[in-house]
C-alpha cells in the first residue's frame, strides 16, 4: 500500500529524518494561511497516490500569499493524472545545495532488505546507477542486525561522501531502515534528501509503501487500504475480501486464485476483452462468493460472466451457492459459464446447472471460453 | 522417485485443529500421506481424524518421529510455529498460509537457512508426489502418476496445467507450489535442481507467473546446469502490475525485468519450450517425450 507523501514525512519524522517544516490544506485559502504561518516561499504539493507530479505540474513554487492561493486552486482544480487531488502540502522552500538518494527496500529474489545510495538525487538514479555505477551503492542487510551505523558510514565512503555528508547521510540511512523495519515497509524511500546552502539537510520528498499484510500490527497508523485505494470498485473489492482489478473490456470474471485469474484474462482477451480480474484466495464461502458477484457485476455493458474455481482449499459448492442465488435474486440475463473442478465438483455442477448456468465440459479453461464465445454467438 | 515428499516421510500437521487443518488433513490422510502428529497449542491430548495432537513440536518430533511439517496456521502465527519447528529439527516445512507478513517471510529465510531447513510457501498449495503423498491442498483427482515435474508459482494454474497433462494420459512425479508471494522461502532454480536430480523426472514444466525476477534467473540457472527438457508457461501478459519497487527495485535487479516479455526471452534463449497458454503445455511437453532428452 503507497501511503501519501505526508504519511511518508511522519514516519521520517518519528525516526529523527529531518523534513522541511509544513502543513496540509485543503484549499486555496487555507494553503495561503499555512504558508503565511511556514514562512514564504513555499512549495505547494499535490497529494495523490501516483508517481509522475512533477512532470504533471503537481509540485510548484510559491513566493507570495497570492500566488499561493492561485497555484492551489491550479493544482487542486485539475485532475492529476486522472485522480482528485484533495489535499495538498505546503512546505517550506529550502535552498539546495547538493540533492542526493537513498532508499531501503525488499529485493524479493534473495529475500532480504536492501539499501541503496546514490551520490545524486533525481529521476536520473537508474540511469546513474548503469553509467556510472561508482556513484550508487547498495548493501544486502541482515533481517537479525540490522544496518549498523558503521555499516552506513562504510556505505557513504564507497560512494565518496566525507565529514559532515558522511555523518548526516550515514545517520538518514540508519533512520530510514528503522522505518522501513519498524512499519512491515516493503519500500522507503527519499529521493531526494538535500543538504542546503546552510548546511541543513532535509528529505524533500517520501515514498514509502507498507506491505498489507503487516499493516495489523500497526493500529498505531490509523492507516486503513481502503482509504489508499484509488479505484471504486478495487475498494470494495477488497472491503469484502477478494483481489479486483478493473479493466476495459465486458467479460465479468470470477477465478478462485490469481494465477487462474490471469490465465483467464490472457485466454479470454484473445478474442474477447474481459472486464475485470478477480480472485477469491483461499477463503471462499458462500456469502463472499455473492459479494464477489454482487460487484463483478456492477459494471456497465457486460456481455458475459465467467466463473473459474478449482476446489483444493476452497470449498466450491458453498462458492457456487452464493454465486446461484445473486443471479436468481437479481434476475441476470446474460451468459454464464462455469468451469469448476476438484473437491466437490459434482456437487457444485448440480448447482451450477440447476441455475441455467452452463457448466464447461471439458478440464482446460480454453476449451471453456470457446464455449462461452459460441454461447456468445448464438445469443446474437 | 519424486524429489522431497514420499510416502515414508513422517509428516506433522501444524494447526490441526482448525477448521481447515481438519479438513485438509482428512484429504492427506486419504491420499495416502502418512501424518504421524498434529500440533496445536493448548490442545495436546485430542485426537483428530485418528492423529495424536500434542501441544508442542518438540513432543511431535520426539513422540512420533516427525519429519516434516505442513502449516495451517493463521499469517500472525506463522513466525513462530516456523521458528518453533526448525528449533525442533523438522526439516521440511510447508507453509499454506496467505497473507504472511513479507518482514517475517525475510527473518523466517534467515532462520531456516542458517540451519539447512527446507520451506515451501507461503501462499502455496504445497506438494504432492503422485500416488504418494500429499502436503498441502491440493485436490487428488487432479494428478496422474508420471514423470513430469511441475513447479508452480501459482496453485490454482498448477491444478489446471496437472489435469490438461492427466487428460492427455500424461503423468506427474512430484508437483510443488513455490508459493504466490512476491517472496518465497524456496526460489525456483533451487527446486529445478532437486527436479534435475530426480531419476523418477524425465521432464520439467515451469507456471511462472508476471512479476518478481524468478523466471529470469531460472533461465540462468537452466542454461548452466538443468539438462533435461524444460517447457514453462507464464500467466498474466494482459494483467496491469503495480509497479512497486520503485528506484531502488530497478537498481536491485535492473530496469525492465519482471514483465512476462523479459521472462519469455530469458527462458526462450536458454532453449526452453513457451506455451502461449496453459493447455498448449501438453501439446509442447508430448512433442518433447516423443524425443531422446536432451545432453549437456
Amino acid at each position: 500500500m503507497r501511503l501519501y507523501e505526508y504519511e511518508g514525512c511522519k514516519l521520517f519524522q518519528s525516526e529523527g529524518i529531518p523534513v522541511p517544516r509544513y502543513a496540509l490544506a485543503a484549499n486555496p485559502k487555507e494553503a495561503r494561511e499555512k504558508a503565511q504561518e511556514i514562512g514564504l516561499p513555499v512549495v505547494i504539493k499535490a497529494q495523490v497516490l501516483t508517481g509522475g507530479r512533477w512532470l504533471a505540474g503537481g509540485v510548484q513554487s510559491a513566493s507570495t500569499p497570492a500566488e499561493v492561493e492561485e497555484v492551489t486552486r491550479h493544482i487542486m482544480e485539475n485532475q492529476m493524472l486522472g485522480y482528485n487531488v484533495q489535499q495538498v502540502m505546503v512546505s517550506q522552500k529550502v535552498d539546495i545545495a547538493k540533492e542526493f538518494y537513498v532508499g531501503v527496500t525488499v529485493d524479493d529474489y534473495h529475500g532480504a532488505p536492501v539499501v541503496v545510495l546514490s551520490v545524486e538525487g533525481g529521476v536520473a538514479v537508474n540511469r546513474l546507477a548503469r553509467e556510472r555505477p561508482e556513484s550508487v551503492v547498495s548493501k544486502t542487510v541482515s533481517m537479525g542486525t540490522g544496518l549498523t551505523n558503521e555499516e552506513a558510514k562504510q556505505m557513504c565512503r564507497q560512494v565518496g561522501l566525507r565529514s559532515n555528508d558522511l555523518t548526516h547521510i550515514a545517520n538518514v540511512l540508519t533512520a530510514l531502515y528503522r522505518v522501513f523495519h519498524k512499519y512491515d515497509a516493503l519500500l522507503a524511500e527519499i529521493n531526494p534528501i538535500v543538504r542546503t546552502k546552510d548546511g541543513s539537510y532535509f528529505a524533500i520528498d517520501s515514498k514509502v509503501e507498507l506491505d498489507d499484510s503487516g499493516l495489523f500490527r500497526h493500529p498505531e497508523l490509523n492507516i486503513t487500504r481502503e482509504s489508499h485505494m484509488l479505484n471504486d470498485l478495487e475498494r470494495k473489492g477488497h472491503a469484502i475480501g477478494v483481489t479486483y482489478v478493473e479493466l476495459d473490456g465486458d467479460i465479468a470474471i470470477i477465478a478462485s486464485g490469481a494465477g487462474l485469474g490471469m490465465a483467464s484474462v490472457d485466454i479470454i482477451n484473445q478474442k474477447m476483452r474481459s472486464a475485470n480480474f478477480l480472485e477469491t484466495g483461499g477463503g471462499m464461502t458462500e456469502e463472499l462468493l455473492y459479494k464477489a458477484t454482487d460487484l463483478v457485476m456492477q459494471k456497465k455493458g457486460l456481455r458475459a460472466l465467467f466463473i473459474n474455481v478449482y476446489g483444493g482449499i476452497n470449498p466450491i459448492h458453498e462458492g457456487a451457492k452464493g454465486i446461484v442465488r445473486y443471479l436468481k435474486e437479481h434476475n441476470v440475463t446474460i451468459p454464464v459459464v462455469a468451469k469448476a473442478l476438484g473437491n466437490h465438483e459434482q456437487e457444485t455442477w448440480i448447482i451450477f446447472k440447476e441455475a441455467g448456468v452452463h457448466v464447461a465440459g471439458g478440464v482446460s479453461t480454453e476449451q471453456a471460453v470457446e464455449e462461452l464465445a459460441h454461447l456468445l454467438e448464438v445469443n446474437k | 522417485m519424486s524429489i522431497l515428499l514420499n510416502k515414508d516421510t513422517r509428516v506433522l500437521v501444524q494447526g490441526i485443529t482448525g477448521k481447515t487443518g481438519r479438513i485438509q488433513t482428512k484429504f492427506m490422510l486419504d491420499y495416502g500421506t502418512k501424518i504421524v502428529a498434529g500440533v496445536t497449542p493448548g490442545k495436546g491430548g485430542e485426537i483428530v481424524e485418528g492423529v495424536p495432537v500434542y501441544d508442542t513440536v518438540a513432543e511431535a518430533v520426539t513422540k512420533q518421529g516427525a519429519e516434516a511439517a505442513v502449516f495451517f496456521v493463521p499469517p500472525a502465527g506463522v513466525k513462530n510455529a516456523a521458528i518453533q519447528n526448525i528449533d525442533a529439527g523438522i526439516k521440511l516445512i510447508v507453509v499454506v498460509t496467505e497473507h504472511v507478513p513479507v518482514h517475517d517471510v525475510m527473518e523466517i529465510s534467515e532462520y531456516a537457512a542458517e540451519r539447512d531447513v527446507i520451506m515451501i510457501g507461503p501462499t502455496t498449495p504445497g506438494i504432492i508426489t503422485v500416488g504418494e503423498a500429499k502436503m498441502g491442498i491440493m485436490p487428488a483427482g487432479m494428478f496422474n502418476l508420471g514423470r513430469i515435474g511441475i513447479i508452480s508459482r501459482s496453485g490454482t494454474l498448477s491444478y489446471e496445467v496437472s489435469v490438461n497433462l492427466a487428460k492427455a494420459g500424461l503423468g506427474q512425479s512430484t508437483v510443488i507450489g513455490m508459493g504466490a508471494d512476491p517472496v518465497v522461502f524456496t526460489n525456483l532454480p533451487e527446486l529445478l535442481a532437486l527436479f534435475e536430480a530426480d531419476k523418477g523426472t524425465d521432464l520439467i514444466v515451469i507456471v511462472g507467473e508476471v512479476g518478481g525476477i524468478q523466471e529470469e534467473k531460472a533461465a540462468e540457472y537452466i542454461d548452466r546446469w538443468i539438462t533435461k527438457p524444460v517447457v514453462a508457461y507464464i500467466a498474466g501478459q494482459n494483467v496491469p502490475v503495480g509497479k512497486r519497487m520503485g528506484h531502488a527495485g530497478a537498481i536491485v535487479h535492473g530496469d525492465g525485468k519482471g514483465t512476462p516479455q523479459s521472462k519469455i526471452a530469458a527462458l526462450r534463449t536458454m532453449g526452453v519450450d513457451i506455451a502461449e497458454f496453459p493447455a498448449d503445455v501438453v501439446k509442447l511437453v508430448s512433442k518433447h517425450l516423443g524425443n531422446r532428452p536432451k545432453t549437456k
